[in-house]
């Protein structure tokens, strides 16, 4: 089931970056096109198999599931920016963009790096289940790895949600409003994502569906915004075409 | 508004007594399945009865009097009330009507001569309806007796748009005739609600130069406030599209 879901949702990022190169050769607006690629990276990394492979190849001590950890900084970073910027909402972009975010962004930065190498991480395993399991420091340290690798996007995921519940309740489009329930959907998923730590072992089901349905809800927001424009720009045309006769 | 089938079913036998159903729909231009969907259901619109009414030359007031929610239009109606039948000429006439008025010309020469008014309804005619009708408490007492809350009542007022119950419903609450609210949304024309001919001109004309400028002012007005919202809103728009689309 789990299996399904990750594989879904890495094919799901996928198809839409790929459908977002001819806009990116055309050379307009690229960076949803970066922002679904490394959505698509962070997926990969993400799944048992591709994340062996990939670590192997660093040097099997889960330095992968370092990289992880800044490609979904980069891309909450990056997603936050343009969202903002979109919809308008200045204090939330000067929230990640000003002295504030770059702040959190180090100091989250600096104590995950210093938590990783205080671990004993050899031995490539996706979430690091094998190095927690090895005894109880690990374990307490990979608790804390994994709380400081959601702490950024969770900071983000709250900074845009007033933004995103503004938008919701606006005039815009409803292709656009519904995306922008989808990115707040997606924002509290990541929030939520805080409360692990507190959630017994046992559930582990519900960490893997709260991260895949903020995942998805952040890829299927963004490709309908894509969307509205592609209808918008449609109907613009017949409307010019029928001006015209 | 709703009518009950068998009451359809009975009015019907009444104006059109050997016709087929296939018939009633051919001569009235309704489509079939629309028609047999509404019976099947029980339910006839408002629309449907109108449009079958003028097919038979019956006049829909009387038409709508059969039936028992529309029991109000039956007999002699009360004529429109002078602000009413100002309410349903369009800005653009108003405007050319303040134009034509020495007044308007600083050497005191009446501009040229206004064309006819266009036909009700125009597109602002509901909300101008309820507007010129509104003693400050009319909305308040129009929710209390319907059970339509306030900002549900203000959304279709903003949409140009009325049921047919909410229109009586209004009527009542401001002690005007029924009609007037079915000619601003369109339900019926002026001639059909048994309005004189020329009534809206009459009153065009007897208006005094200050108050037709004054009205024309408050018109443009909010028209401008509309426009520049739309103007806003395609600007927020535009914004999400250059950023994310």
């Amino acid at each position: 089931m789990i299996e399904i879901l990750q594989w879904a949702t890495l094919a799901v990022c996928g198809l839409t970056a790929i459908a977002r190169v001819p806009s990116l050769l055309r050379g307009e607006n690229r960076s949803p096109f970066y922002i679904f690629a490394l959505m698509t990276l962070a997926i990969l990394l993400s799944i048992e198999a591709p994340y062996v492979v990939i670590d192997q190849a660093l040097g099997g001590i889960n330095l992968a599931n370092l990289l992880l950890r800044f490609v979904i900084f980069a891309t909450i970073f990056f997603l936050g920016i343009r969202v903002t910027k979109g919809f308008g909402a200045e204090g939330a972009y000067r929230l990640i963009t000003g002295r504030a975010g770059m702040i959190v962004l180090l100091a989250i930065s600096v104590a995950m790096v210093a938590v990783f190498f205080l671990m004993d991480t050899a031995g490539s395993s996706a979430g690091l289940v094998g190095p927690a399991r090895r005894d109880a420091r690990n374990a307490v340290l990979v608790e804390y790895y994994g709380a400081a690798g959601r702490a950024y996007p969770s900071y983000i995921s709250l900074v845009l949600l007033p933004a995103m519940v503004r938008a919701v309740r606006s005039r815009l489009p409803i292709l656009v409003r519904i995306a922008a329930g989808l990115l707040a959907l997606g924002g509290i998923a990541i929030a939520l994502s805080l409360l692990f730590p507190f959630i017994p072992r046992s559930w582990d089901a519900v960490e893997f569906v709260v991260n895949y349905t903020a995942v998805l809800c952040f890829v299927i927001g963004l490709a309908l915004i894509w969307a509205a424009r592609v209808q918008s720009s449609k109907s613009v045309r017949r409307q010019g075409t029928s001006t015209e006769k | 508004m709703i009518l009950p089938a068998k009451a359809f079913q009975r009015w019907l036998q009444g104006i059109a007594p050997d016709a087929s159903t296939a018939d009633v729909c051919r001569v009235s231009g309704i489509k079939r399945t629309t028609l047999a969907q509404q019976l099947v259901r029980g339910k006839v619109s408002v629309t449907t009865v109108v449009s079958i009414a003028r097919a038979y030359n019956v006049n829909p007031v009387a038409a709508l009097a059969y039936f028992d929610d529309f029991r109000e239009l039956a007999g002699p109606l009360p004529p429109p009330t002078r602000c009413e039948l100002i309410s349903q000429i369009s800005t653009p006439d108003l405007l050319q009507a303040a134009l034509a008025r020495p007044a308007m010309d600083t050497v005191g020469k009446p501009g040229p001569q206004p064309p006819a008014l266009s036909p009700t309804p125009h597109a602002t005619s509901v909300k101008n309806w309820v507007d010129a009708i509104d003693d400050g408490e009319v909305r308040h007492r129009v929710s209390a007796a319907t059970g339509v809350a306030p900002q549900n009542y203000s959304a279709q007022l903003t949409a140009n748009r009325l049921s047919p119950e909410l229109a009586l419903a209004t009527s009542r609450a401001a002690g005007v005739g029924p009609t007037g609210g079915l000619v601003a949304t369109g339900l019926i024309t002026e001639e059909e609600a048994g309005w004189p001919p020329g009534a809206r001109q009459a009153a065009l004309d007897s208006m005094s130069d200050g108050d037709l400028t004054t009205l024309a002012g408050d018109r443009l007005q909010s028209l401008g406030k509309v426009l520049r919202r739309q103007e806003q809103d395609q600007a927020q728009t535009e914004k999400i599209w250059e950023n994310l689309g």
